[in-house]
């Protein structure tokens, strides 16, 4: 079994965070309507039903961690989590400039980093040479204009969906 | 929200080239549906979307931005570029949304360039069911036995007419909101509710059918397309409401091009090109522009604020 | 009747209206292959398209689009494990792991049989006997619907992962997700922190295409590791074929995809999304080795995948005998309807001139052209995974993006989709599972806003909840399977 933290630290904040949402349901303001359960009956029966039930699953799982044997952190696990955050910075990025740079633009630069990010974290592209690494990033560069380009053709030519111009 | 508006105005600005007004249009125009596809809505400005695109000699790309009930692409067509390439298929959801007052926008921030169709709200009950008119349904609501009326989300521009009957008649109703017209007729079909209050074109079918038989009606007088059902006015209720349709745009659009739009539709009008189409989904093609669309607009907007009274915050 | 069907023939076998159809089927496959593109769209795209043609050619083409989307959602869900629709969510359960054993041919194979199987039989229950069905379907009021709702969030126990408390968490994290936005009754905004896009609510697609396909690209990327060789070799192209033979040697599995789709199909608003959940959970319990479901076992495709053709059909009851469409494919299917002059209503089905047998007709048509269509495709769908993992994770991405930015024009929901992805990680991580998240998104406000217009409309009395026929059935019901699947969870941990 690996020692992972993680685990009884979810159940952590899902007992955070529906204790929140309880509180913050108490606040909701009620219309007066016969028959009916307030606006906030089920946020806070909901809120409450996960407390109960992710206590004995937090308790569990800190249980199972504390008796887990350390395991060893490789290489391949930090990269795997660069990888993670990579994928997460990168569509947040690919968000945050969808509409301001347009469509092609940003599909492009994104797609392109996607690409070269995976080929720099898992060390194939420091692993050629200079004339290979060019040759990758142009291929890359490449596949992402292509890409981007005809997505965006097919999408708003072909399908009349609209995309930021 | 603020930040999103900025992003969406920074956004809208990029996207839009600007383009003289003489020779418009002169590339696509984005057609804002602030609701999902197969809405009332959507369904008039497809229907229309071909016969505009040949007399304006461009495509119309129509975008349906459903989110918050019609405030999210309502608040997007206020901050877009008013040059004419964004353009939204209004309807009466602008002025509710509006009354309840949860959106920062009202219907001064755009420039309405035309009404095209519209239809009246209808009290209707299940044929097969006690109530077989509009002064039984109101000799029946007492105090201790509400009658049950069925209509769509609370906020809809239907639900505050159903609001604005209540009040008006001095029922005891207990408004009783669904997701939607269909879910409301449904539930009167099945005696689920004892009336419901919606647009005649949500009702059309289940009224055509004899399922459902409309007691009162919101034109100022009988119309055509449902000659038997009363007016509230002849059953001696003021109240006169239209569920209207049609095209508006971001304020300080170029006048020329609104002339163009208002050109194309009376032109449409004038053909009778959209007059069947119209019929069929229950709605009549009853045009207003200029200055007496905005008065007609600015009324609406005053009976919806009244209407809407407390449940507005 | 006949003389209907013979009228409604000759529409139908004619060169434009077969091209009608087969145009309309065609685009459905490739919208409804693409995660968040709906089969609503491409309907809606066709609307204006329809104008001018005869009524059997337009709503043909319309219908066309309907049926192709219905099975070609199952594409991205086999390949990939992204469905693409609420309904396609369960075919992910068994279609996806089969892929994963390089069986992804034989998965499709499968599927466009199921499909087509079930979208032949749902014609002909709504040919036969839509007006009683869409009659049953009017009894259901507030109660029913809430039992209904409350039985088929008993399926979590079904798709929970290894621990069924926490399936049950994850369950009442979509519940709790759909109580965001205005308050059903009141009109209350419940956390919705003046953001307009939270007004009505968390959109199930964003929530869909994050917890399943965006979840999905952050475990890859966690899991990309170049050094292990590609395994693109191991996805037999030769075996992906459409299967007849072993479709209906899993006959009890097609049944019961048939019979949930058409009978929890018609119920407007909430059948569309369970039917095919149901149908799994039904095979799964009824069958001699419920453990291999979940393992890559086909007759969890073939339920899930004829129910969700069979629940397309079971969808046009209500929308066609009393123009009452159950959700947005149907709502734009109506709109068609009206514009070519078509009332819906019982009246349709006494009407002479044919029409509605063309229709019928015209619907069996596009169900065989989505089978050859699909069979001509099987072998050019299955090159999508011989696309290199770093391209085909980016690829993945952009169209998620366009799934959801393309349905509703706003970028809030790209953020939406990027957060329950990142939640979706986690809880599929931690042995929580998402396909529950989506149980409750979809059911919590049916239960929610039925119990209490049930109670608005009883003037605060539970009793109607358990006295009514139909909803006591379904409490009754739920309460059996609960019972059952309590039982056999505590067998299963017993030491033997």
């Amino acid at each position: 079994m690996e020692r992972d933290l993680g685990k009884p630290l979810f159940d952590l904040v899902l007992l955070i965070a529906s204790a929140a949402a309880f509180v913050h349901a108490s606040a909701l303001p009620n219309i007066d309507i016969v028959g009916d359960l307030s606006p906030a009956f089920f946020p806070q029966l909901i809120s409450a039903a996960v407390f109960v039930l992710a206590t004995p699953c937090f308790i569990n799982d800190l249980r199972e961690w504390r008796s887990a044997a350390r395991g060893e952190r490789t290489n391949g696990h930090r990269r795997a989590v660069v990888q993670w955050l990579l994928v997460v910075a990168l569509t947040l990025g690919y968000t945050l400039v969808f509409e301001r740079l347009g469509y092609i633009p940003s599909t492009a630069v994104f797609t392109f980093c996607c690409v070269v990010g995976f080929a720099v974290t898992s060390g194939g592209l420091s692993a050629q040479s200079v004339g290979g690494k060019v040759k990758a990033l142009a291929a890359a560069a490449l596949f992402a204009v292509v890409l981007a380009s005809a997505v965006y053709y097919v999408f708003t030519e072909l399908f009349d969906i609209p995309l930021p111009g | 929200m603020k930040k999103l508006l900025g992003t969406l105005t920074l956004a809208a600005a990029v996207i839009a080239a600007p383009a003289l007004a003489a020779d418009y249009p002169t590339k696509k125009i984005d057609m804002i549906v602030p609701f999902s596809a197969g809405g009332g809505n959507d369904t008039f400005i497809r229907a229309l979307q071909p016969l505009l695109e040949k007399r304006l000699g461009e495509d119309l790309v129509i975008r349906n931005i459903p989110g918050g009930g019609g405030a999210v692409g309502m608040s997007r067509a206020v901050s877009s570029r008013a040059d004419g390439y964004t353009l939204l298929a209004a309807s009466n959801a602008m002025l509710t949304l509006e009354a309840m007052g949860n959106v920062p926008f009202t219907h001064n921030d755009f420039d309405f360039i035309a009404k095209v169709v519209e239809e009246p709200y209808v009290v209707a009950v299940n044929s097969d069911g006690k109530y077989k008119d509009l002064k039984s349904l109101v000799d029946g609501a007492t105090s201790d036995a509400p009658i049950r009326i069925g209509s769509s989300g609370v906020g809809s521009s239907a639900y505050i007419t159903a609001k604005a009957v209540a009040d008006i008649t001095g029922a005891n109703f207990n408004l009783i909101p669904y997701p939607g017209g269909s879910e409301a007729i449904s539930a009167a079909m099945g005696n689920h509710v004892d009336a419901v209050v919606l647009g005649g074109s949500e009702l059309r079918s289940a009224l055509k059918s004899g399922r459902l038989k409309g007691v009162a009606m919101s034109y100022a007088e009988r119309s055509d397309s449902l000659p038997d059902v009363p007016t509230f006015q002849e059953q001696g209720y003021d109240l006169t409401l239209t569920v209207w349709r049609g095209i508006a745009a971001p304020k300080g659009t170029p006048e020329a091009v609104e002339q163009k739009w208002v050109e194309a539709i009376k032109q449409i009008v004038a053909e009778g090109a959209y007059d069947k189409t119209a019929r069929n989904l229950g709605t009549e093609v009853s045009p207003l522009y200029g200055e007496k669309l905005d008065e007609f607009i600015d009324h609406s907007a005053e009976v919806m604020s009244a209407a809407a009274g407390d449940l507005a915050k | 009747m006949i003389s209907g069907y013979l009228d409604g023939l000759e529409m139908v076998l004619q060169l434009g209206t077969l091209l009608a159809i087969a145009g309309g089927t065609l685009l459905g496959i490739i919208m409804g292959a693409l995660p968040g593109l709906t089969s609503a769209m491409a309907i809606a795209l066709l609307l204006p398209v329809t104008f001018g043609m005869p009524p059997v050619m337009g709503i043909g083409m319309l219908l066309g689009a309907l049926c192709g989307a219905g099975a070609s959602g199952s594409i991205p869900a086999i390949l990939l494990n992204i469905p693409g629709t609420p309904s396609s969510v369960a075919t992910t359960f068994d279609g996806f792991p089969m892929a994963q054993k390089g069986q992804a041919g034989r998965a499709l194979g499968l599927s466009i049989v199921a499909s087509f199987f079930g979208g032949v039989a749902s014609m002909v229950i709504l040919s036969l006997l839509a007006p009683p069905i869409a009659e049953f379907a009017l009894r259901f009021g507030a109660a029913e619907y809430f039992s209904l709702s409350i039985f088929g969030l008993v399926i979590i126990a079904s798709v929970a992962g290894k621990s069924l408390m926490k399936g049950l968490i994850a369950g009442l994290l979509g519940f709790f997700a759909s109580t965001i936005g205005t308050d059903p009754i009141t009109g209350v905004g419940r956390f919705t922190f003046d953001q307009l896009s939270l007004l009505t609510g968390i959109n199930l697609l964003p929530a869909l295409i994050g917890l399943f396909a965006v979840s999905q690209v952050l475990k890859d990327a966690f899991e990309y590791d170049p050094t292990a060789r590609l395994k693109a070799s191991e996805h037999r192209v030769d075996i992906a074929r459409p299967r007849f033979l072993e479709t209906l040697k899993h006959w009890r599995a097609l049944m019961a995809g048939i019979l949930s789709g058409s009978i929890v199909g018609p119920v407007p608003g909430a059948g569309g999304s369970i039917a095919s959940l149901v149908a799994y959970d039904q095979a799964r319990r009824f069958s001699k080795s419920p453990d291999k479901f979940g393992t890559g076992h086909a007759p969890g495709i073939v339920s899930v995948e004829s129910a969700n053709n069979a629940l397309l059909g079971g969808a046009l009851i209500p929308t066609l005998a009393l123009g009452i469409p159950g959700e947005a494919a149907t709502a734009v299917l109506l709109g068609g309807l009206m514009i070519q002059g078509i009332t819906p209503g019982p009246m349709l089905f006494d009407n002479h001139d044919g029409t509605v047998y063309g229709i019928f007709l015209a619907y069996l048509v596009a169900n065989a052209f989505m089978l050859l269509i699909m069979c001509l495709g099987i072998k050019v769908f299955i090159r999508v995974l011989m696309v290199p993992r770093k391209q085909l994770l980016a690829s993945i991405l952009v169209f998620c993006f366009i799934g959801v930015y393309g349905v509703d024009g706003d970028t809030f929901n790209l953020y939406l989709m990027l957060g329950f992805g990142v939640l979706g990680y986690f809880l599929n991580r931690y042995n929580f599972g998402t396909a529950p998240v989506i149980l409750g998104l979809i059911l919590g406000p049916i239960a929610e806003s039925n119990l209490r217009r049930g109670l608005q409309a009883f003037q605060g009395d539970w009793t109607p909840f358990f006295t009514r026929p139909i909803s006591l059935t379904f409490l009754i019901i739920a309460l059996l399977l609960l019972v059952i699947t309590i039982w056999q969870n505590h067998r299963a941990r017993r030491p033997v």
